[in-house]
């Protein structure tokens, strides 16, 4: 994916962390911290809906996609939370990544 | 449908070839229709009982919408009514027929009244007739008052204009795919009543098939209308002192098309349905047609367990509304159901809650506050 | 986007949304309105009394564990008065609630809240690892769901406590309300949505203080307060969360948010309904037609709070089908015959007795545990179980398509 960015656009630096039992479809770890590119082939910023599919396709290990997306999209049942806020304040899918954020996927699903 | 090529002759008349299996019975088309007319017979028992002579039979509404399964319940309803006919020469109860005309979605206005006008040759005996959705103003009396509390303030009526164009502003008024279903049930359903009522029918004979009413009753109680399915899928007395009664309620939808496909007469009448569209994100769906989808999917595996569903909503108790108020819009009542004292208040939930609604209506209302 | 200003407070960024109204709330707003409501719920439904000694069944996962937190809060802030003891079951498996078990007790010292542990081994000479070695992997869910339901009443007998509280939320009730739609099981459906329960023939009472609290806002309130809690499946039932009724209920949510408080509020209104349930919806006390609390959570594995799994509806279309056994035959009868239209409100009764074993209340001499406990002694399960364990998702309901079968035997 990385080969899509466009040479002279500074790469975004971001934190992602999976909480609530979703680490363990990421090998465990609970807290990566990637670069996307700053903007994509179609002259794009990097969006929620591309860093979903950066994860699956870069970052995930386990084979069950299913249990992470669901219709090109997180899993209802999953919560995003873009530094802390509710994705749904910022836009969902369509926020586009900034410099240093912190997006956290917390999965309510697991055992209570 | 196991609709699969059969050898072998009907296990009912052993006499002609079977030509579907049918809750592992092979079955030939006649003794199919016999079959799934006694499941609706049965189901009409109250109205099977001939009245004190010189008393008027029961006067029932059939609300069609030519689809398969009124269509059906309509063939079915006829066959029982010759048969009464044939042995006493005359009827246990006689049926009105009302269309609605199709308001969800565009339609072939052409291919309707062909239809439609199909439906009342072969059924000629019945009084046929055919009104819009926006007819509404004329049958619901309150309709305009409702309507404008409803939607509140940032809605203009205005009566200078078209029934048909008012009806559309409150319609588009609501933004949700939700919403907008939910509102569409409760009109529709207020039209039919409302038409009943002019025309005198002591009860509304609803084509649904367990299919449809499992799906009614999760979406019912999925947008807090629990309360209501006991008049909504159950064959009780309605809030308008009309009677709903659900003939079909024991043949699943596969069952009904079935039917229609053994049933050449119907052929010239019934609409097929409009596929499920594929590519709708979930999220867009209306919790109606959500509801519909999992009952269809899930009652390809578990068919039982979905006919389960409104079986069990026709248990339920009946409440008394008399000492409730009565939402304005859908007849429901607006306080919880008695006994139920502790439960989740609509005020609550709300910072603008209006007391003349009851919770589903409230839940359905365009968002007044954010 | 420039950042929403919190709706209460109209100062701070706002972090959360409701899903039951779609309030835009900051942090602190937040975390209090969410301890203001709990304080509500049991306000309203007079849930304690001062000096109550109270159980908190705690699994170290996130319902239980915001249920001590905000219990702990609450109970200083508006003096309760409450001695509040955290209960937890050690099911005995290696790996995993040995895990969570640490939470519960690192929890014990962050609420300062005594810990007492009861374990499957001391109460029935087994533990689930050893339940395993011995059925395998598949089906013993069965045995630990029917294990769990007893443990927390003897837990709580062993205490001298009464009062039990767990940690089920909305969406819990939810989906107890659709799975019972779905199930035919009126009399379940209406305890499920009662937040109290308590039976006749024990004197230990549950209910759920969260009730009315969305899974997603009790995720939050962990998430903003940082609540030290644990969330691994057990490993003897992995991803048991793709139930589908749980599925509907995240979909029902995402297309309206506040749907999982209307099928609550549906719920309510509908166990108001069922036949033979005495009205009054704030307890559900068991009458008659009603077994007990202690029959309330049938499989319900300690991770899973109680919740449905996918095999379930499986389970339901068997027992459908063997139900219907007659009525698919009745094309036969050719014609209705007058009056034996069933239009009747039946709803099954249970009646309610104690174990002639262990004297726990049970719907049957011997009760579920002590069956099992039969089967596991004599070193083979009984073969009905053997039947059920062709479906490890489907376990859950076995013991109630066995107590079907009884019930209608006699």
């Amino acid at each position: 994916m990385s080969d899509s960015a466009i040479g002279g656009v500074a790469p975004i630096p971001i934190t992602v962390e999976f909480t609530g039992g979703l680490e363990i479809l990421f090998d465990n770890q609970r807290k990566y911290a990637i670069s996307l590119p700053g903007q994509l082939e179609d002259g794009s910023q990097p969006n929620i809906s591309y860093l979903v599919q950066y994860l699956v396709e870069n970052l995930m290990k386990d084979q069950r996609k299913e249990l992470f997306i669901m219709e090109e999209n997180v899993r209802p049942g999953i919560l995003v939370l873009i530094n802390d806020a509710d994705w749904e304040l910022e836009g969902e899918e369509k926020y586009e990544l900034q410099p240093r954020d912190n997006i956290v996927f917390v999965s309510t699903l697991h055992g209570g | 449908m196991p609709a699969k090529e059969l050898t072998g002759s009907c296990m009912d008349c052993k006499d002609a070839d079977a030509v579907l299996t049918t809750r592992n019975r092979s079955l030939c088309g006649p003794c199919y229709q016999v079959f799934l007319e006694h499941k609706v017979y049965r189901r009409m028992e109250r109205y099977r009982k001939y009245p004190d002579p010189g008393s008027p039979s029961y006067r029932l509404l059939l609300p069609l919408s030519l689809g398969v399964s009124s269509s059906s319940l309509l063939r079915m309803l006829d066959t029982g009514m010759n048969r009464q006919l044939a042995k006493n020469a005359r009827t246990s109860y006689t049926i009105e027929i009302i269309a609605i005309e199709p308001f969800t979605h565009a339609y072939d206005e052409a291919l309707y009244t062909k239809r439609f006008e199909a439906a009342r040759e072969t059924f000629s005996k019945y009084t046929f007739n055919r009104i819009p959705l926006h007819s509404i103003f004329d049958y619901v009396p309150n309709m305009t008052e409702a309507m404008r509390e409803y939607v509140g303030s940032q809605f203009k009526d205005d009566t200078s204009r078209s029934n048909e164009e008012r009806l559309a502003a409150f319609r588009g008024a609501n933004s949700t795919a939700t919403s907008k279903a939910d509102l569409d049930n409760v009109l529709f359903t207020q039209l039919v009543v409302g038409y009943a009522k002019q025309t005198g029918c002591e009860s509304i004979l609803w084509a649904d098939s367990d299919t449809s009413l499992a799906a009614k009753t999760l979406a019912g109680a999925a947008k807090g209308r629990g309360a209501a399915l006991t008049w909504q899928v159950s064959d009780a007395m309605s809030p308008w002192g009309v009677r709903f009664d659900f003939p079909c309620r024991d043949i699943s939808k596969p069952e009904l098309a079935l039917y229609e496909s053994v049933s050449p007469d119907l052929s010239d009448i019934v609409i097929p349905d409009e596929p499920l569209s594929e590519n709708i994100l979930t999220k867009n769906l209306s919790i109606d047609e959500l509801m519909l989808r999992y009952v269809t999917t899930q009652g390809e595996k578990y068919p039982g367990v979905m006919a389960n569903v409104s079986r069990t909503a026709n248990k339920l108790d009946s409440y008394s509304s008399l000492d409730s108020t009565i939402c304005s819009l859908c007849s429901a009542i607006v306080d919880n159901v008695k006994g139920n004292e502790t439960g989740i208040t609509v005020a609550s939930q709300f910072s603008v809650q209006k007391p003349q609604f009851c919770y589903g209506c409230t839940r359905s209302r365009p968002e007044i506050d954010s | 986007m420039a950042p929403t200003t919190c709706f209460n407070c109209k100062e701070a960024r706002a972090v959360v949304i409701r899903p039951k109204n779609r309030h835009k709330l900051c942090r602190s707003c937040f975390i209090e309105i969410f301890e203001t409501e709990v304080h509500e719920t049991i306000t309203s439904s007079k849930l304690f009394f001062p000096g109550e000694r109270i159980a908190i069944g705690a699994s170290g996962g996130k319902d239980s564990t915001v249920l001590a937190a905000v219990l702990k809060t609450l109970n200083e802030r508006y003096n309760y008065g409450l001695e509040l003891i955290l209960l937890s079951i050690d099911e005995g498996i290696r790996g995993y609630r040995d895990d969570s078990l640490e939470t519960v007790k690192r929890n014990a010292v962050q609420y300062d809240m005594p810990l007492t542990i009861v374990g499957y081994g001391e109460l029935y000479g087994w533990t689930m690892d050893q339940v395993v070695e011995q059925v395998g992997k598949k089906g013993n869910c069965t045995y630990c769901g029917v294990f769990r339901r007893q443990a927390l009443d003897r837990g709580a007998e062993r205490l001298d406590i009464k009062h039990v509280v767990t940690g089920h939320n909305a969406d819990d009730v939810a989906e107890t309300v659709m799975m019972n739609l779905l199930r035919g099981d009126l009399p379940r459906l209406s305890r499920g949505t009662s937040i109290i329960t308590e039976s006749g023939a024990s004197d230990t009472k549950r209910s759920k203080p969260l009730k009315y609290a969305y899974e997603k806002e009790i995720v939050l309130y962990a998430h903003h307060r940082q609540l030290d809690y644990f969330s691994t499946e057990c490993i003897y039932s992995p991803e048991a969360f793709r139930g589908s009724a749980r599925t509907l209920i995240k979909d029902l949510e995402k297309i309206r948010p506040s749907s999982i408080l209307d099928i609550v509020k549906s719920g309510e209104d509908m166990a108001a309904l069922v036949p033979g349930q005495a009205p009054g919806g704030k307890s559900c006390k068991s009458s008659a037609p009603a077994a007990g609390a202690a029959e309330e959570e049938t499989g319900g594995c300690g991770s899973q709070n109680g919740r449905s799994s996918g095999g379930e509806m499986a389970a339901m279309e068997q027992q459908l089908a063997s139900n219907d056994g007659a009525e698919s035959r009745e094309t036969e009868i050719k014609m209705p015959k007058k009056g034996k239209v069933s239009v009747g409100k039946k709803i099954k009764t249970q009646t309610l007795q104690h174990c002639e074993r262990c004297g726990y209340i049970s719907s049957q001499p011997i009760c579920k545990a002590c069956n099992l406990l039969d089967g596991l002694n004599r070193n083979r399960p009984k073969t009905a179980i053997e039947v059920g364990m062709e479906d490890e998702e489907g376990s859950s309901t076995l013991m109630r398509q066995m107590e079907h079968v009884q019930l209608t035997n006699s």
